[in-house]
């Protein structure tokens, strides 16, 4: 029987340095210069090396502060995008926070968020001004509207009907005389078991609905939808209307989806009716039949998009491959089935191609709630310093409530 | 991990907790998490915390009251929350219970209903007959101490908005107002005593039935318990939904932010968190009578009108006053509440020498603790019995008396025998000379450590002459087993027989015997 054939020393050392060279070589071909960012892969150890190799690199991870009412779409978006291609080296952290918190939080300087969501680009003006100063850049790299939602009135359908025969119409206004009425339902609807007209916004300093129906307040009052002056904000008259309206409102709740979700588990006895989002809103419409009956929706006259922008922060501590992987994140969100999933979760999508009157979506389901495609006149965003001084002058009339 | 919360959601927590604790879930670090669930008053998991002798992880009273109040004073402490962000386990509204026939007796079903109807009731010195029914005597209500537990604190604030005719912004000139001290102490003065626990008012007034409670503060789920076939009333009862608004009692749980409290603590109290808002978990909480907290979960029997409750309502939500408004509403109610007119009796036999004089040592601290829980217009008397008995105090006022008898207390010893029966009866005697103008509680707290050895009357003589009968006969007596070789049965029978409770204690644990029987008054 003959032997297997041998390798000599020398053969052995041959093979030794060509294996050795093809490591050296890969090794070149995929380790990048020691200079690069840490968190970005940049490990020189042979464990490294082999993970690369082998595919198993460090996931690049980004934070994305977000406000709650995309909450369930985008939970159902990481989980996706971590099974497409695009997402498999990718760590999205999602981190709920109010629009205005995250703000905050950033300007701070929270290092693990790398993307923010607000519900609108209501407060990005502000955001950026107060960034700049600070770091003369500006702190957003890339910025798209991930989907578009307007605001609504939400009323419990029973209390909806006797409210339209009273006042005609649901506005700010019409809310407004509903929350002066010193007998509340009494005097409403003859209904005085139904106690005090309760109506609800989110808090304006924490949640970006709250402040939208600051900025609506004020465009309602002065029935114009743009050009909003600081000196129209600090008129006597408008400071009276708004302090009013505050002084009846109940509530304000740090979240627009914790505030509908109380709306539906307690009922009419919480609220008779709220200024949400109209996704919000949507989102709760078949839970609500279950608990005290139907919802109904209604469309202000003045209205404005929340158009949940997504901005690919530019701060020191997002490294280049951050920036590239909350890039991906956002093509990713902006792609036709995940837009298509917005729509589930009751938002317009923000793809123009994808279409919203279709069979199984909510406008065209749920229109006996009274959803609408087509809304009211929209109104400009109104500049930081008008922003500024709404704020200041409703934390003022809140200290005398 | 340690978990405190209001015993009213006890037993779909036991039941819970019990499957989480045999799944046997895991931190990251892979350290199983075990929750230790301990159920107590809603006050007491607050003071608890504050004090420090429990260092629980995790806490939910039945309120958003009382993390408001426990933020509140550890802010005062620490100038930090006490407890962090919270979310709601399940739901029950703050309703009144009343038998069915005399909720329809004042309108139940016909009109909306509420504490005006509940302050007509009380004020009327002739009871049921001003409403054509006699044969129920007077009107008997009851909420528990608004200090120890959820429920009273939501009572006492519900009839302050009820006074002030209003459903917010509860203000301190409210509080002031001659008129809503009026309405308070109108409502009060129906109490038939006091108590710890929300619970404990529900099953007493299934089991003792009408002739212990016309009508009782309790939660929509614990009027959904008296529909449980181990209830036997007389007729079904109903939750009247005040028309003036009420409270939710919504169960917030919220992680405690603590130095004792880890990363992983924290980590475990979230994954436990998540469990018991699951669907699984919350529609078990369901049969119990909760509302779930998952609004996609929609109502189903036993909320229903045949179970007595109505899933329609209530109409109008409270809003929880400010901690200031909080606090100066305790006081008022201190100032209108119904008084009490207490009897301590107690044990100074021989035995009480026993365990190296601790039991005697810890008797004497309880009853210093019961003197210093009381209120100033409470009126107090002592007996120390043997085979005889001594008044050592007899109806002082505790506001000018309270350190006279502390010292008084202090200087009791132990010997002899025991003459229990013929020193209750002689303490019962006296409080009914006292008669029918004494419109205080009046209560009897017994501590006794072993058997009678030395009374003339035998213990079915001295039931009959003490027994309950819901018009005449009305003192109460509390009674406390103390130690191992007290006879509990005995002392179980004659707590029974005047409606009142029997508790055990030893030392170690008398101090807290005797704060929850000053619960009740």
């Amino acid at each position: 029987m003959s032997e297997s054939p041998q390798l000599t020393w020398m053969g052995k050392l041959v093979l030794f340095l060509f294996i050795g060279g093809c490591l050296f070589g890969a090794y070149k071909l995929f380790v990048k210069p020691a200079s690069a960012p840490a968190g970005a892969g940049s490990s020189t150890s042979a464990t490294g090396l082999l993970d690369r190799l082998s595919g198993n690199g460090p996931a690049v991870e980004i934070g994305v502060a977000y406000g709650t009412e995309k909450k369930r779409w985008l939970e159902w978006a990481v989980e996706e995008f971590g099974r497409s291609s695009a997402g498999a080296k990718i760590k999205v952290k999602l981190i709920p926070m109010g629009s205005l918190e995250a703000a905050q939080a950033i300007l701070k300087g929270d290092q693990q968020i790398h993307v923010w969501s607000p519900a609108s680009a209501l407060y990005k003006d502000v955001f950026v001004q107060e960034w700049t100063i600070q770091h003369s850049t500006s702190p957003i790299a890339r910025e798209e509207p991930l989907a578009l939602t307007p605001m609504v009135f939400v009323f419990w359908q029973e209390r909806y009907e006797p409210f339209l025969a009273k006042y005609g119409s649901v506005t700010l206004r019409t809310v407004s005389q509903a929350l002066a009425e010193k007998s509340g339902w009494a005097g409403i609807a003859q209904r005085p078991d139904w106690g005090l007209f309760k109506f609800g916004h989110t808090h304006p300093n924490e949640s970006n609905s709250g402040l939208m129906t600051l900025v609506l307040l004020a465009h309602e009052h002065y029935k114009k939808t743009a050009r909003l002056e600081l000196s129209e904000i600090l008129d006597p008259a408008f400071q009276a209307w708004m302090g009013a309206f505050e002084r009846g409102v109940s509530g304000l709740a740090n979240s627009t989806g914790t505030m509908m979700r109380d709306m539906v588990l307690r009922g009419p006895s919480s609220y008779d009716g709220l200024f949400v989002y109209e996704n919000v809103a949507i989102d709760y419409l078949k839970s609500a039949e279950g608990r005290w009956g139907e919802l109904r929706i209604a469309y202000p006259a003045l209205n404005m998009w929340n158009d949940n922008p997504y901005y690919v922060l530019n701060t020191p501590w997002s490294t280049p491959e951050q920036r590239k992987a909350a890039n991906a994140f956002l093509d990713f969100l902006l792609s036709e089935p995940v837009q298509k999933r917005s729509l589930e979760h009751g938002f317009r999508p923000g793809n123009p191609t994808v279409p919203i009157k279709v069979p199984g979506s909510p406008f065209v389901e749920y229109q006996r709630f009274g959803l609408k495609v087509e809304i009211g006149a929209i109104c400009e965003t109104p500049r930081a310093e008008v922003i500024n001084n709404l704020l200041a002058s409703w934390q003022r009339n809140q200290g005398s409530r | 991990m340690t978990f405190t919360y209001g015993s009213e959601k006890e037993e779909w927590l036991k039941d819970v907790t019990a499957v989480w604790n045999r799944e046997g879930h895991k931190t990251a670090a892979g350290r199983t998490i075990l929750v230790n669930a301990i159920p107590m008053g809603s006050g007491e998991c607050i003071d608890e915390l504050i004090a420090g002798t429990r260092r629980a992880h995790l806490t939910s009273p039945a309120s958003a009251a009382f993390i408001q109040l426990a933020n509140a004073k550890w802010r005062a402490k620490t100038g930090r929350d006490l407890v962090g962000a919270t979310e709601n386990l399940v739901l029950s509204p703050v309703v009144i219970a009343m038998w069915k026939p005399m909720a329809e007796a004042i309108g139940w079903g016909k009109k909306p209903i509420g504490w005006q109807e509940i302050l007509a009731l009380a004020r009327e010195p002739q009871g049921w007959t001003t409403r054509g029914f006699p044969q129920w005597g007077s009107f008997k209500f009851g909420h528990t101490h608004p200090e120890a537990s959820n429920s009273g604190l939501i009572a006492l604030f519900a009839e302050a908005y009820a006074a002030a005719g209003k459903t917010r912004d509860l203000t301190l000139a409210d509080l002031r107002r001659p008129a809503t001290a009026q309405f308070v102490s109108g409502i009060e003065n129906a109490v038939v005593h006091y108590g710890s626990s929300t619970g404990f008012f529900g099953r007493k007034m299934f089991e003792r039935g009408p002739g212990f409670l016309s009508a009782a503060v309790l939660y929509e789920s614990v009027v959904i318990e008296s529909y449980s076939p181990k209830y036997a009333p007389p007729f079904p009862v109903v939750a009247i939904y005040p028309k003036e608004g009420t409270f939710w009692s919504d169960h917030p749980v919220g992680i405690v932010e603590a130095e004792w409290v880890t990363p992983e603590h924290r980590e475990a109290a979230k994954a436990y968190i998540q469990y018991l808002l699951a669907p699984a978990q919350q529609a078990k909480a369901v049969p119990y009578g909760f509302r779930p907290a998952l609004p996609e979960m929609t109502l189903s029997a036993p909320i229903d009108a045949a179970h007595g409750v109505d899933p329609k309502e209530p109409k109008t939500t409270l809003q929880v006053p400010s901690t200031e408004v909080i606090d100066a509403a305790l006081d008022m109610w201190r100032q209108n509440k119904r008084h009490a007119n207490i009897s301590l009796l107690l044990d100074i036999s021989g035995s009480m020498n026993s365990e190296g004089g601790a039991r005697i040592g810890g008797a004497k601290a309880g009853a210093r603790q019961l003197v210093e829980a009381l209120g100033d217009a409470d009126r107090f008397s002592l007996l120390a019995f043997n085979q005889t008995a001594r008044w050592l105090h007899d109806g002082v006022l505790l506001k000018e008396a309270r350190p006279t008898v502390a010292s008084t207390i202090d200087s009791l010893y132990a010997e002899g025998g025991t003459a229990l029966y013929d020193s209750i009866d002689a303490a019962y005697t006296r409080m009914s000379a006292r008669g029918a103008k004494d419109d205080r509680i009046r209560a009897i707290v017994v501590l006794t450590d072993g058997e009678d050895t030395n009374s003339t009357l035998k213990l079915p003589g001295l039931l009959d002459r003490i027994r309950f009968d819901g018009e005449r006969q009305t003192i109460r007596v509390f009674t406390i087993a103390y130690g191992s070789e007290a006879k509990k049965d005995v002392l179980q029978q004659i707590a029974e027989a005047t409606q009142a409770r029997s508790f055990e204690g030893k030392p170690e644990n008398i101090r807290a015997v005797f704060r929850d029987i000053s619960a009740f008054f």
